[in-house]
C-alpha cells in the first residue's frame, strides 16, 4: 500500500505557484511550463488556486518583509504532505537583491525547503529537471528499505 | 528633438520673473526652480495653459541639509522640471493634488520613502513599505542602513465587513490569488455585485532597488535595474544606460542604436503576447492562453540568439549593446517575424468575430478620453481610448526617428480596444524589426565611456510595452550614481484602474485589470 | 434470501465500480481533448498515455492530511461532498447501461414510470448538497462560488426539466427504460426526430455541469477555488469525482434520451454486452462533443449565464416543448397509428 500512496503521489503532484516578491522573470517561466512547448501537464503537474489542493510549493522571489509573514500562511495551509521548491536565484539566497532593507534574502529563512532551482531566471527545462528530481527522490528506485519513508526534506536536491 | 516647450518656459519666466530660476535643456526642455510653495502655483500656471499637462513623476533626494522635491511634469511638448527643496528639519512642501489628482501616488511614495510631508495630503501608514518598518526611518536618506533598521510587529488585521453597512462586502483579491502573477492586495467593496470603491495595498515586491542602486557601480546597476521586471527588463536597461549617457553626452554609434531597436521591440512582441495569452486565461479562454504563448516561444528563442538569454539578455549597456548580429542570425530572426506575421490574421478574426469574447471584453472597464488624460493613464491603456501619446513618436529616441511605423490608437476606451492595441501593435513592432534589419548600418557596436561619471543629472523616458518608462539619473563624480529614480508605467496606470472598476460588476475586475497589463514589480521596484 | 446478481450489479457491473472505472476514464479523455485542441499532448507519465492520471489524482487526494477550518460548519463540511457523490451514483444507477436498468435483475427493462423526473431530481439535489458544502466552508470565496452554482443549476433546470419532456412525449412514457426502447423498436432515435430538443439539451447540460463557456462557479480568476477553496484530501475527492460523475450522468441522459440508449446491433454472444459497448462508444462521443465546445469557448460572466438562461434558453424550451407535442400529437402518432 506504501508503494501506491508513494506512485500516485510522485504522479500527481498539483502545485502552487508563490510569487514572495519576485521581478516575474520566474513566475512567467514557471506558466510557460504548462504551454505547449514544455508541458508539464504530462507528469501529471496541475496549476491549483488554493493553497489547500497543493502538494508542492513553488516560491518564487527574494521574500519581501511585507510577502514573509503571508508566504508562511499560505505554508501552514496546505496539509501534509508538502514540499517546498524555490524557484530563481532570489528565492535560494536574494540574489541580486540581497542585503537590501526590505527584502529578507532566501525562501529559507522563512519556510523549509525541499529544492533548489538556482538561475535567473532558471530555464524551463532547468524547472522542469529540478521538479523531476524531487519526484525521483521521493520515489527512489526499486529497494528494499525498512519501514522508514524517505525524508526528502533533510536533502536539498539541486536542479541545473 | 520635439520638446518644444518654448511658449510655455516663456509664460512662466513671464508670469514669475524673479521668483525662479529657469535653465533651459536641463531635465527636459527646462528646468524650473521654484522654492516656498511656489511650485504650486508653477503647475497651476502649466495646467491652466496645457491640458495635457500632468505629473509624470516626483523624485524625492536627500541632499544633504535639504530634501529635494523634483516635479518631473509633461505636457504635450514633454519635459518639463520643477525643483524644489525643503529643509530636513521641517520638509512640508504643499500638495498638488488639488489641482491634479495624479500626483496622489508620487506624493505617497516620496513620503514614505524620503520622508517629505505633503502639506493637504495625508499620508498614513506605510505605501510601498512593509507594514513591520518602523516610523520615522526613510531609506532613501543617506544616513539609514538596511542592517540597522529594526521591524516593529505586524499590526492587526482589519475585518472584512465593515460594520456601518452590512450590505457592502470586503471582497480581498490577492496577495495569493491566481488571477495575480504577483503579490498585491486588493480590498475591493461591493454591494450585491457592483464594486463600489478600490483599496490597493502595494509594496509587496519592494526590494528596494532605487537605494541599493546608490551602492553599486554603473556597470553593476545596469544588471540591477534590469531585474526590476523580468518581462520590460531591456527598457529598464535603456532608461538607466540613456539617462547616463546623457550625463556623459556621449554619442551612440548607429549600429548600436539599432540593434537597441531590434532588442525593444523583440520586447515588446514577447510582452504583449504574454498579456494577450494572460487576458485570455483571465475570462476562462485557457485555449488562446495556450496559443499565444505558443507563438510567443520562437520570440524567446530569437530574443536569445540576439543576447544569450531567454529573459535577461542585457544586451543594452553603457556605451551600446554588449553583441553584434552577425549575418547568420539575420535570416533566423526574419524567418521568425514572417511565421509570426502569418499567425496575426487568426487571432485578429478571433478577436473580431468570436462571441464569447467579444461579450467579456467589450464595453468592459472603459475609459473616456478625458479621464485618461486626467490621470495620466500610459501606454496602450491611453491609446485604447483615443488618448495618442507614444513616447516613440512624441520624444524619438535612438533610431526610432528614423524608422516608420505607425501609432496605434482604438477609440472605444475598453477592454477589447486595449488588448486590439497590442494585437496591432505587434504587428508594428514586426515592421519595424524588419526595416531595421533591412537597414542595419555598419560600424562599431560600443563606445568606451568613463566609469566615474561626472557630476550632472539627466532623465531619460522610453516607451516600454506598458507605456512610458521614466528614469531620472543624477551623478556626483564618482563610479556609483547618487540618486536613480523610476518611475513605470503601471505606477502610473493603477490609480486610473481604482477609478474605472466602480461601478462595474465584480466579475469584470480581473479582466478590466488585466487588460492594464499590471506589472507589480514595476510597480513596488 | 440474498439476491447476489443484485448486489453484483450494484456493486460491480453496470454499477458503481463500472461508473467510477468509466468516470476516471471519462476524465482523462476530457484531458486529452482538451490539451490535443490546445496544441498540447496531456497526461503521459502516470500509466500508458497517461491513463491512469485520474486514478493517481484519486489516490493522491485521499492520502493527503484532511484539514477542518474551525469555523466550518462541521456536519455538512464532512458529510456533503460524499453525499453528493452517493446520489449521483444512485442517479445513474437507473439508466439502462447493459439493456436495462442496474437495480432490476432478470427479465424487463427495469426503472418505473416517472423515474426519468426522479433521476433529475437527485441530479439537482446533488448540485444543492454541492451548494452546501461550498456554504459550509465559511470561506468568501467558498460561499460566493456556492451562491453562483446555487443559482446556475436552479435557473437552468427549469429547461433542463422541459427540454427533458421532449422525447418523453416523443416514446409516451416517463420510464426512461421505455424511451431508450423506443427509439429502437421505431428505429428511429429522437436525436433525428427531435433535433431541436438535443441541441437545447446539450446547451442545458453544458449549464448545468457547470463546463465552459457557463464555467462561472469554476473562474479562478476571481474566486480562487470556488466552493471548492477550503476542502483537502478526501472529501476534495469525493467533490472532484462528483463533479466527473455529473459530466458521464448528463452525456448518459443525452445518449438515452436522444441517442437510443445502449440499444444496437447485436453481432454474436450475449446482447448485454454490446449494449454496454454501444453505450459506452455513444456516450464518449457527447463527453467529447461537450468538451470540444468547453475548451473553444470563453467563459461567460454571471449576469450573461444568468440573463442568457431567462431571454433566450427558457423560451425556446417552452417552444420547443410545444412544437415536439404538436409533432406528436398530428405527425407521429398517426403516422405510428398510435
Amino acid at each position: 500500500m506504501t508503494d501506491t500512496k508513494t506512485w500516485a503521489r510522485v504522479k500527481s503532484p498539483w502545485v502552487l505557484h508563490f510569487n514572495a516578491g519576485a521581478c516575474n522573470g520566474c513566475d512567467i517561466e514557471i506558466v510557460a511550463l504548462l504551454t505547449p512547448k514544455y508541458d508539464v501537464e504530462r507528469f501529471g503537474i496541475k496549476l491549483e488556486p488554493s493553497p489547500r489542493h497543493a502538494d508542492v510549493l513553488l516560491v518564487t522571489g527574494a521574500v519581501t518583509h511585507q510577502c514573509a509573514e503571508r508566504l508562511k500562511r499560505v505554508y501552514d495551509q496546505m496539509p501534509q504532505p508538502k514540499f517546498v521548491v524555490a524557484i530563481g536565484a532570489c528565492a535560494c539566497s536574494g540574489g541580486v537583491f540581497e542585503g537590501n532593507y526590505s527584502v529578507i534574502g532566501g525562501v529559507d529563512k522563512v519556510i523549509p525547503v525541499t529544492a533548489y532551482i538556482p538561475g535567473c531566471p532558471p530555464r524551463p527545462e532547468a524547472i522542469i529537471d529540478g521538479v523531476v528530481k524531487l519526484l525521483n527522490a521521493l520515489n527512489p528506485p526499486k529497494q528494499k528499505t525498512n519501514k522508514a519513508e524517505a525524508k526528502p526534506e533533510a536533502t536539498p536536491i539541486v536542479g541545473r | 528633438m520635439a520638446s518644444n516647450n518654448l511658449e510655455l518656459i516663456s509664460l512662466v519666466e513671464s508670469k514669475f520673473g524673479d521668483k525662479i530660476q529657469v535653465q533651459r535643456n536641463l531635465l527636459g526642455a527646462a528646468t524650473i526652480t521654484a522654492h516656498n510653495g511656489l511650485h504650486y502655483d508653477v503647475m497651476k500656471a502649466l495646467l491652466e495653459a496645457d491640458e495635457k499637462t500632468g505629473v509624470t513623476s516626483i523624485t524625492g533626494l536627500d541632499l544633504g541639509a535639504n530634501l529635494g522635491v523634483y516635479y518631473h511634469i509633461h505636457t504635450s511638448k514633454p519635459f518639463i522640471t520643477i525643483k524644489a527643496e525643503v529643509p530636513k528639519v521641517n520638509p512640508t512642501i504643499k500638495t498638488l493634488i488639488d489641482i491634479h489628482p495624479g500626483a496622489a501616488f508620487h506624493e505617497k511614495e516620496v513620503a514614505d520613502l524620503v520622508g517629505v510631508v505633503f502639506e493637504g495630503h495625508a499620508t498614513p501608514g506605510h505605501f510601498v513599505l512593509p507594514e513591520t518598518w518602523p516610523e520615522g526611518v526613510f531609506p532613501l536618506r543617506k544616513d539609514v542602513k538596511a542592517t540597522e533598521v529594526k521591524p516593529v510587529p505586524t499590526p492587526e488585521r482589519e475585518a472584512n465587513v465593515l460594520p456601518e453597512n452590512q450590505r457592502l462586502v470586503k471582497i480581498i483579491i490577492g496577495p495569493q490569488h491566481p488571477a495575480l502573477l504577483e503579490p498585491e492586495k486588493f480590498s475591493v467593496t461591493v454591494e450585491g455585485e457592483t464594486v463600489t470603491k478600490v483599496d490597493p495595498r502595494i509594496g509587496y515586491v519592494h526590494r528596494g532597488i532605487e537605494k541599493s542602486a546608490e551602492s553599486r557601480t554603473y556597470l553593476q546597476d545596469v544588471y540591477l535595474v534590469e531585474r526590476v521586471c523580468g518581462i520590460c527588463n531591456p527598457c529598464h536597461a535603456y532608461g538607466f544606460v540613456g539617462a547616463v549617457e546623457k550625463i556623459l553626452k556621449a554619442d551612440i554609434p548607429e549600429r548600436a542604436q539599432y540593434l537597441r531597436v531590434i532588442a525593444l521591440e523583440l520586447n515588446r512582441i514577447h510582452s504583449h503576447l504574454l498579456t494577450l495569452g494572460h487576458a485570455g486565461l483571465e475570462i476562462g479562454y485557457e485555449t488562446i492562453f495556450q496559443y499565444f504563448w505558443r507563438d510567443r516561444e520562437p520570440i524567446m528563442d530569437l530574443i536569445e540568439l540576439t543576447s544569450g538569454n531567454r529573459v535577461y539578455g542585457s544586451l543594452i549597456t553603457i556605451g551600446g549593446v554588449r553583441r553584434d548580429l552577425n549575418s547568420i542570425d539575420i535570416p533566423k530572426i526574419k524567418e521568425g517575424m514572417k511565421n509570426l506575421r502569418n499567425q496575426l490574421p487568426f487571432y485578429n478574426k478571433i478577436y473580431r468575430e468570436e462571441p464569447t469574447l467579444r461579450l467579456r471584453m467589450s464595453e468592459v472597464g472603459v475609459m473616456s478620453r478625458e479621464d485618461a488624460i486626467k490621470l495620466s493613464v500610459v501606454g496602450p491603456v491611453a491609446r485604447g481610448s483615443n488618448y495618442d501619446t507614444d513616447i516613440r513618436k512624441d520624444i524619438p529616441y535612438e533610431a526610432y526617428g528614423e524608422i516608420p511605423f505607425k501609432e496605434i490608437v482604438y477609440s472605444t476606451g475598453d477592454v477589447w480596444a486595449r488588448m486590439n492595441v497590442r494585437l496591432d501593435e505587434v504587428e508594428e513592432s514586426i515592421n519595424i524589426i524588419d526595416y531595421a534589419l533591412d537597414h542595419l548600418p555598419s560600424g562599431p557596436i560600443k563606445v568606451d565611456l568613463p566609469r566615474a561619471v561626472i557630476a550632472g543629472e539627466a532623465v531619460c523616458s522610453l516607451e516600454a510595452p506598458r507605456g512610458e518608462l521614466f528614469y531620472y539619473v543624477r551623478s556626483n563624480g564618482t563610479d556609483m550614481p547618487e540618486r536613480v529614480k523610476i518611475r513605470t508605467p503601471t505606477f502610473a496606470n493603477i490609480p486610473s484602474f481604482l477609478k474605472s472598476a466602480i461601478g462595474e460588476s465584480i466579475a469584470d475586475v480581473p479582466s478590466n485589470f488585466v487588460s492594464l497589463d499590471p506589472c507589480f514589480s514595476c510597480t513596488d521596484r | 434470501m440474498i439476491d447476489f446478481e443484485l448486489i453484483f450489479r450494484i456493486l460491480v457491473f453496470p454499477g458503481f465500480t463500472f461508473l467510477f472505472l468509466l468516470t476516471l476514464f471519462c476524465d482523462w479523455m476530457e484531458r486529452k481533448i482538451e490539451a490535443r485542441i490546445q496544441n498540447r499532448v496531456g497526461p503521459m507519465v502516470a500509466g500508458p498515455g497517461g491513463i491512469l492520471q485520474p486514478l493517481a489524482d484519486f489516490i493522491k487526494l485521499l492520502t493527503k492530511e484532511d484539514i477542518e477550518p474551525r469555523d466550518a460548519k462541521k456536519i455538512i463540511f464532512k458529510f456533503a461532498p460524499l453525499a453528493a457523490f452517493a446520489i449521483m451514483v444512485f442517479a445513474a444507477c437507473f439508466i439502462p447501461i447493459d439493456g436495462k436498468s442496474v437495480l432490476t435483475t432478470g427479465a424487463g427493462i427495469g426503472g418505473f414510470n416517472g423515474d426519468l423526473i426522479v433521476i433529475l431530481t437527485f441530479a439537482t439535489i446533488a448540485n444543492f448538497l454541492l451548494f452546501l458544502s461550498g456554504w459550509a466552508s465559511n470561506n468568501p470565496y467558498g460561499s460566493i462560488g456556492s451562491a453562483r452554482v446555487l443559482t446556475q443549476f436552479l435557473g437552468y433546470d427549469i429547461p433542463l426539466f422541459l427540454v427533458a419532456l421532449a422525447p418523453a412525449f416523443l416514446a409516451g412514457s416517463l420510464q426512461i427504460a421505455t424511451i431508450a426502447q423506443i427509439q429502437v423498436t421505431t428505429l428511429l432515435p429522437f436525436a433525428i426526430l427531435a433535433p431541436w430538443a438535443l441541441v437545447l439539451f446539450v446547451i442545458t447540460m453544458q449549464a448545468e455541469l457547470e463546463k465552459d463557456p457557463f464555467d462561472v462557479p469554476h473562474s479562478e480568476s476571481e474566486l480562487v477555488g470556488g466552493l471548492e477553496t477550503e476542502y483537502t484530501g478526501a472529501k476534495l475527492a469525493f467533490l472532484h469525482l462528483t463533479r466527473d460523475i455529473q459530466v458521464v450522468f448528463g452525456s448518459a441522459l443525452v445518449v438515452t434520451l436522444f441517442l437510443g440508449g445502449p440499444y444496437g446491433p447485436v453481432f454474436f454472444g450475449p446482447a448485454w454486452i454490446w449494449y454496454t459497448i454501444w453505450f459506452v462508444l455513444k456516450l464518449l462521443v457527447v463527453v467529447a462533443v461537450t468538451e470540444y465546445i468547453s475548451t473553444v469557448f470563453a467563459r461567460l460572466r454571471i449576469d450573461q449565464v444568468l440573463s442568457g438562461n431567462w431571454r433566450i434558453l427558457l423560451p425556446a424550451s417552452i417552444l420547443s416543448l410545444i412544437l415536439t407535442v404538436a409533432l406528436v400529437t398530428w405527425v407521429y402518432n398517426p403516422l405510428r397509428g398510435a
